[in-house]
């Protein structure tokens, strides 16, 4: 299937002691120490005025790590804008190396460690591309984008996250991007998960 | 899947001039991208089209220690001088009087999410601007927004930017008239209109339909409309008090009148024989004195109102001036419910105090304005298209962006403001506070801007949750007070027709550099921004809130019953207003106060080092190399619709490729010359190709010819071997035409 313009991951916290604010000199650290392999770190932008939406983003030029609180659930959402790969199925194997890699730069972190944990067993994944993956029933071809995609999207990630994983189409508004939840009960720990990936230590 | 884009699905949505300048501009990209086009007109071309720069887009960054590079891929590759390809940027996107409807609300919604960082931001002139989009994504962006009629043209650049009009219009309890519709017929008229394209700078207008409310603040725009009856021949007429000159920035000018009436029939063509004296006599090359109030201050009032009146007297004819004037009495915006009233309900003091300061009572009996608070202008994505459907359900199209930084919802039908207030609340729409002190607006700053030099916007943020926090306590004496930041002295923010305004500036202790802000007091933001603050001196950036404390302390204590903010400042003097701050104005060493040595929001040591070349100003650029460029993307976008099998289509772009450069050449000497082919054809023989200016040395009149030939025997029945020879003809004439314009001499100049 088709590259999305953009593909998004959001793993959630399971623990957060620390506020949103906190993250700012992290960021601002990781761009100085250019922490992230494959990736040109950018600039840190402050939303944290605003209610449960984007906090604290970490912009870069192939991808945003953000700390979001969006629906009053907060997490750390991956957002992939450029170079994400051939079809979709390579811009998911991209985009949750990546999103992962952050997961385990975030929890590591020497001011953050301790005071946080996010989970891998759900995460949320996003196509933002409404021209080619309209969030919609079919594409008024007859052709069921979503459902391909879902299929796609439950096939690669149950060989990642265990083959109890599932992945439900999100019934959101039609004006919102196609988004989907993984459910994996057995999901492995990041670790164990960047390795299968190929970009584990 | 298809290779199906935006431009193939939207094609029947989008105005065909709109989508046509769309694909220009894709057009003009690709040759950027070629090297085919000069790198300050590509600059001004995107500008003129809300492509902006943004911080660090040279691909430097100061991180706290030393200024490193941003390592982009093509890195040579450049989208305007010392302008990174790559680099993201800043869309602005124009929003006529700030008006907006839910399905145009649903869209840039999607395109926030899709190609900026999903927040839409609501500017001090009822834009909307979106960060960290990449360049290649504009013209999709684009298109998407046309789909909807908006359009992104002439947001930027040395042109007429947005045209503002009081988010009150029309249901004012004070205005003489609704100035919503002249101010759209403006907007309308202007765009694009070839008087408007060879000012120094950019030119804001403003309308307003009172005098003594801050409404459109007529007073620091370029021009300012002022809305007047008065009786003519024995009938009520409407008209403008029109001023012009007016504007902040470095050095803040109020506004001169210059005509203390002008009816609605001649309010477009004086706005034109403005334009064409700020064309013909505006400053080009020195972009600190090229905004039109330097040459109204040079000249003085009396000389500019002359020579705008001898302009008056030679301009042609247009129809347009008046025909706007049969659609006015159709003019009316429809409420979605019928009126009602809220009588005798007990709230909560929740929505209690929520109402106080965000809801305006309509002239129209049962219908209130409801402002929805925006902290520092800022809404998700998902927050707008929620917006757009509480919208839908409450008020139908009647939204607008208001300059400061907020969204009104209007013609709510009264009883509906409780379950409206909690509708907004769920969305985390339903702050209090909006127009007090506590509502305050801030420029982009270091944020995004290349201008900034301190946190505008991270001052504002800390600011707001400090004042918000004791709100419930504060004293009515400042709650309504103005509070407004900008980053640099550039005037974003508006701080000098504030209460209390700040601007960024930095000053030195030892060897390391502090963020400050300078302090401001006293301006007037009622009658339309009346008079302008006085800067009483600097104090570190950190030390803002206790500088706010100490000024507003001391006004609660001081001030004689009834004594506005503005006389108190007045009364006490300069001096003494100083004294007041002079504390903080002692500045402690880096070992002693570290955190003083960075900025709110940001915990890097303080720098000016990512301060850049702002992208209104710095190259000049020909009227020519403005006008030849869409040429040139016309000639390679015929070559591609050859590639595409359309004969038909390719002969029409290579005609008017040629077209548009001969109108090129020709405005270098007569700017009247209009969009008629037949006329720019004749101009173009009788100035250029009679007189053998246009002849080459060895081919003498052949290229001249090519456009001659084409425009005397069209080809009904193009073929691909007939379209790509005129295509190879356009080419040689484009060429052609800049020897010609070389060996002439163009005169006209363009800053961007």
């Amino acid at each position: 299937m088709i590259t999305p313009h953009r593909l998004s991951v959001k793993f959630y916290f399971e623990e957060l002691s620390v506020d949103a604010e906190s993250f700012i000199p992290v960021f601002h650290r990781w761009i100085r120490e250019d922490v992230v392999p494959n990736e040109l770190l950018l600039d840190v932008a402050d939303y944290k005025h605003i209610l449960d939406g984007p906090a604290i983003l970490l912009v870069g030029h192939e991808a945003d790590y953000v700390i979001d609180f969006t629906d009053g659930k907060p997490g750390l959402l991956y957002v992939r804008k450029r170079d994400l790969g051939a079809d979709l199925s390579n811009a998911l194997d991209t985009t949750l190396s990546q999103a992962l890699n952050g997961v385990k730069l975030t929890e590591s972190d020497v001011e953050l460690q301790g005071k946080l944990k996010l989970r891998t067993d759900g995460a949320t994944i996003v196509l933002l591309d409404r021209l080619n993956y309209p969030n919609a029933a079919s594409n008024g071809d007859g052709v069921n984008t979503a459902a391909s995609a879902e299929a796609q999207l439950s096939d690669s990630l149950a060989a990642l996250f265990g083959a109890d994983a599932t992945v439900a189409r999100v019934d959101n508004d039609a004006r919102e991007p196609l988004t989907f939840e993984l459910r994996a009960p057995s999901a492995p720990d990041v670790d164990t998960l960047l390795s299968q990936l190929g970009t584990g230590n | 899947m298809s290779n199906i884009g935006w431009k193939d699905v939207l094609t029947d949505d989008m105005p065909v001039d709109l989508a046509h300048e769309i694909d220009i501009f894709e057009g003009q990209m690709e040759l950027m991208g070629q090297g085919k086009l000069d790198e300050k007109v590509f600059a001004e071309t995107r500008l003129r089209r809300g492509v902006y720069g943004q911080r660090y887009d040279n691909g430097q960054r100061h991180d706290g220690f030393e200024s490193r590079e941003l390592d982009f891929d093509e890195a040579d590759r450049i989208k305007g001088p010392d302008t990174l390809w790559h680099a993201p940027g800043m869309q602005r996107i124009k929003v006529p009087g700030g008006g907006l409807s839910p399905e145009q609300l649903d869209v840039l919604a999607q395109v926030a999410d899709e190609y900026s960082d999903g927040i839409l931001h609501i500017t001090t002139r009822q834009d909307i601007q979106l960060h960290f989009v990449h360049i290649e994504d504009t013209p999709d962006m684009m298109r998407r927004l046309a789909a909807v009629g908006i359009t992104t043209r002439e947001a930027c650049g040395n042109s007429v930017r947005n045209v503002t009009c009081c988010h009150l219009s029309g249901v004012c309890r004070t205005e003489v008239f609704d100035a919503t519709p002249y101010s759209e017929a403006f907007a309308q008229f202007l765009l694009g209109h070839d008087d408007v394209q060879d000012f120094g700078r950019k030119f804001k207008p403003a309308f307003s339909g009172c005098e003594s409310e801050a409404c459109g603040l007529v007073m620091m725009h370029d021009i300012g409309y002022l809305a007047q009856v008065r009786e003519v021949d024995g009938k009520l007429k409407r008209g403008f008090k029109v001023f012009v000159g007016g504007g902040l920035g470095t050095v803040p000018h109020q506004a001169k009148v210059l005509s203390e009436f002008t009816s609605e029939e001649e309010m477009l063509p004086l706005v034109q024989a403005v334009a064409r004296v700020f064309a013909r006599l505006g400053e080009k090359r020195n972009r600190n004195r090229a905004r039109i109030k330097f040459l109204v201050a040079k000249l003085g009032i009396d000389e500019f109102r002359r020579l705008v009146e001898e302009e008056r007297k030679t301009l042609p004819h247009d129809d347009r001036w008046t025909a706007y004037l049969d659609t006015l009495p159709q003019y009316e915006e429809k409420p979605a419910k019928p009126p009602t009233f809220l009588n005798g309900q007990v709230h909560s003091a929740e929505f209690n105090q929520w109402f106080e300061t965000n809801v305006y009572s309509q002239r129209q009996e049962g219908y209130s304005v409801v402002t929805v608070n925006l902290p520092l202008g800022d809404l998700t994505s998902k927050q707008t298209w929620e917006l757009a459907d509480v919208a839908r359900k409450y008020v139908g199209d009647n939204v607008r962006a208001t300059v400061e930084q907020n969204i009104v919802l209007r013609w709510v039908s009264d009883s509906d403001l409780p379950s409206l207030y909690e509708e907004l609340k769920a969305i985390g729409l339903g702050d209090s506070g909006a127009g007090t002190i506590v509502d305050i607006t801030a420029c982009p700053g270091t944020d995004t801007c290349k201008l900034g030099i301190a946190s505008s916007r991270g001052l504002a943020g800390e600011l707001r949750t400090r004042l918000t926090a004791k709100s419930a306590s504060l004293p009515d004496a400042i709650k309504d007070l103005k509070i407004k930041i900008s980053g640099c002295f550039n005037s974003c923010g508006q701080h000098h027709v504030s209460d209390i305004g700040f601007f960024g500036n930095s000053r030195r202790s030892g060897n390391f550099k502090m963020p400050h802000f300078q302090v401001v007091l006293g301006g007037r933001w009622r009658d339309n921004a009346g008079s302008y603050g006085l800067a009483v001196g600097a104090v570190p950036s950190k030390t803002v809130p206790e500088v706010v404390d100490i000024i507003t302390n001391r006004y609660i204590d001081e001030r004689a019953k009834g004594e506005t903010f503005q006389d108190w400042i007045g009364r006490i003097g300069k001096k003494e207003a100083r004294g007041m701050i002079q504390p903080f104005m002692q500045l402690p060493a880096f070992e002693q106060e570290p955190d003083y040595f960075s900025d709110w929001g940001d915990p890097r040591v303080f720098s000016l080092g990512d301060i850049g070349i702002g992208e209104c100003a710095g190259e000049v650029v020909s009227l020519f190399s403005m006008e030849i460029s869409p040429a040139e993307s016309e000639a390679f976008e015929a070559q591609i619709a050859l590639d595409e099998n359309d004969p038909a289509r390719a002969d029409a772009l290579a005609y008017s490729s040629m077209l548009k450069a001969a109108r090129a050449l020709v405005r270098t000497q007569f700017l009247d010359v209009g969009d008629s082919p037949d006329r720019i054809v004749e101009e173009f023989k009788s100035r250029f190709f009679d007189t053998e200016l246009f002849f080459d040395q060895y081919a003498k009149g052949k290229f001249g010819q090519y456009l001659l030939d084409r425009h005397q025997n069209p080809n009904p029945n193009p073929d691909n071997d007939s379209a790509h020879r005129l295509i190879e003809e356009a080419l040689l004439f484009i060429e052609a035409t800049h020897a010609c314009e070389s060996k002439v001499g163009g005169n006209v100049l363009v800053e961007i």
